[in-house]
């Protein structure tokens, strides 16, 4: 029984009958194009659901990929292998601008592992109507006031540049603020790379535990990234500096 | 992306822009972010102490088109009810309101969140009990 469930689990190669790996798209002994169903962006490169990885490894392999599946190597091929190559190279590329960004490697780890980044919000705010409490915001509320407060500056800010009437305190205060948050960008990166780290040896270890302690710290960084993020580039943006 | 006209109103004349006094007994002020975006939006309510109807509202957005209509909408819709009405105001109808498109239902949750939030301060403040249960379940008893 179990024996057969792992064979049908496997996927044949159509030209020399390998059984390969359900992800593997090229036969692991001839190097045939395979039909694969899988679209998982680290298993395309052959890899785990590590988040610490070595990009420029990755992008040698996305070239070295991308001419086996390239389309213009199977114009003379059935259509449905031409099919294949095609919607293999289109993911391939989808997968390696996802895994070469930090932040787009962390959100689609995410994802994979059923966290909606793009619902979280609603999905708080259906709980708290639900339930008749008070929706937990995602960051704390001291947080909030600064990002407001210093939203209020840039438009003031933006304002005096219209009339050409700009206050030296403000602009003062703007140049203290970019540093600020430049710095706190540049923590937060910190904090990312050792939180995969904490989830690479929680997956070697299978520790779901630990997984989960990981996975909740990734989300609770990315949402504070996204305003901080927003900061900078508005105060850059209002110091005439982008 | 194309904006809904009904966005494009609000947007270019967003009604109850500015502020009150956050101090006021009578004003509940609800400050509340979007993590999708890192958008920030306040809303507050000014509400007759008798009645307990709000009885003016102002909000400042910062952030997409949406979320300022979202929230023009927002301050429109509250004056005039009393707080428990305004606690029934949904996201959804918002976004049918202005007709948002998916991507853009975020924005909408921010300004339900801050008629929330605005009139959770403001039961804080004035000692009202938070309601326990929801209203649909109250109002199925
Ligand atoms: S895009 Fe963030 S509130 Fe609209
Ligand atoms: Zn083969």
């Amino acid at each position: 029984m179990t024996q057969i469930l792992a064979q049908s689990a496997m996927a044949e190669c159509w030209a020399c009958d390998t059984q390969n790996d359900p992800a593997a798209y090229l036969c692991a002994a001839c190097g045939k194009l395979l039909p694969s169903d899988s679209t998982d962006y680290f298993a395309l490169f052959g890899l785990t659901h590590r988040l610490t990885l070595d990009v420029a490894a990755l992008e040698k392999q996305f070239y070295r990929l991308s001419r086996k599946l390239h389309p213009d190597l199977y114009t003379r091929a059935s259509k449905e292998k031409r099919q294949w190559s095609l919607e293999k190279s289109a993911l391939l590329n989808d997968a390696y601008r996802a895994l070469r960004d930090p932040i787009a490697r962390t959100e689609y780890l995410l994802e994979t592992e059923g966290i909606r980044l793009e619902e979280q919000s609603r999905d708080a705010t259906d709980a708290a109507r639900a339930t008749g409490t008070d929706k937990q915001q995602v960051i704390p509320p001291d947080m909030l006031e600064e990002v407001f407060e210093l939203n209020m500056q840039l438009e003031e800010v933006r304002m005096a540049a219209a009339s050409n009437s700009q206050d030296p305190e403000l602009m003062a205060n703007l140049e203290v603020a970019e540093k600020n948050f430049t710095a706190q960008m540049e923590a937060l990166q910190q904090q990312l790379e050792s939180l995969w780290a904490a989830w690479d040896r929680a997956l070697a270890d299978n520790d779901a535990a630990t997984k989960d302690a990981a996975k909740q710290a990734m989300v609770a960084l990315l949402n504070r990234r996204s305003y901080i993020r927003n900061l900078v580039r508005d105060v850059r943006q209002a110091l005439g500096k982008s | 992306m194309a904006y809904s006209d009904k966005v494009l109103d609000h947007y270019t004349h967003p009604r109850n822009v500015g502020q009150m006094d956050k101090g006021s007994a009578e004003v509940g002020t609800g400050l509340v972010g979007a993590p999708e975006c890192g958008d920030v939006m306040r809303l507050q309510i000014k509400v007759n102490p008798e009645t307990q109807v709000i009885e003016d509202a102002k909000f400042k957005t910062f952030g997409c088109g949406s979320a300022i209509a979202s929230s023009s909408l927002a301050t429109e819709w509250v004056k005039g009810k009393t707080v428990e009405e305004a606690m029934q105001i949904k996201n959804t109808d918002i976004v049918k309101e202005l007709s948002l498109p998916p991507v853009k239902i975020h924005c909408s949750v921010l300004a339900e969140d801050a008629i929330r939030a605005a009139i959770g301060d403001w039961k804080k403040k004035n000692g009202v009990q938070e309601s326990s249960a929801a209203p649909m379940v109250a109002t199925a008893h």
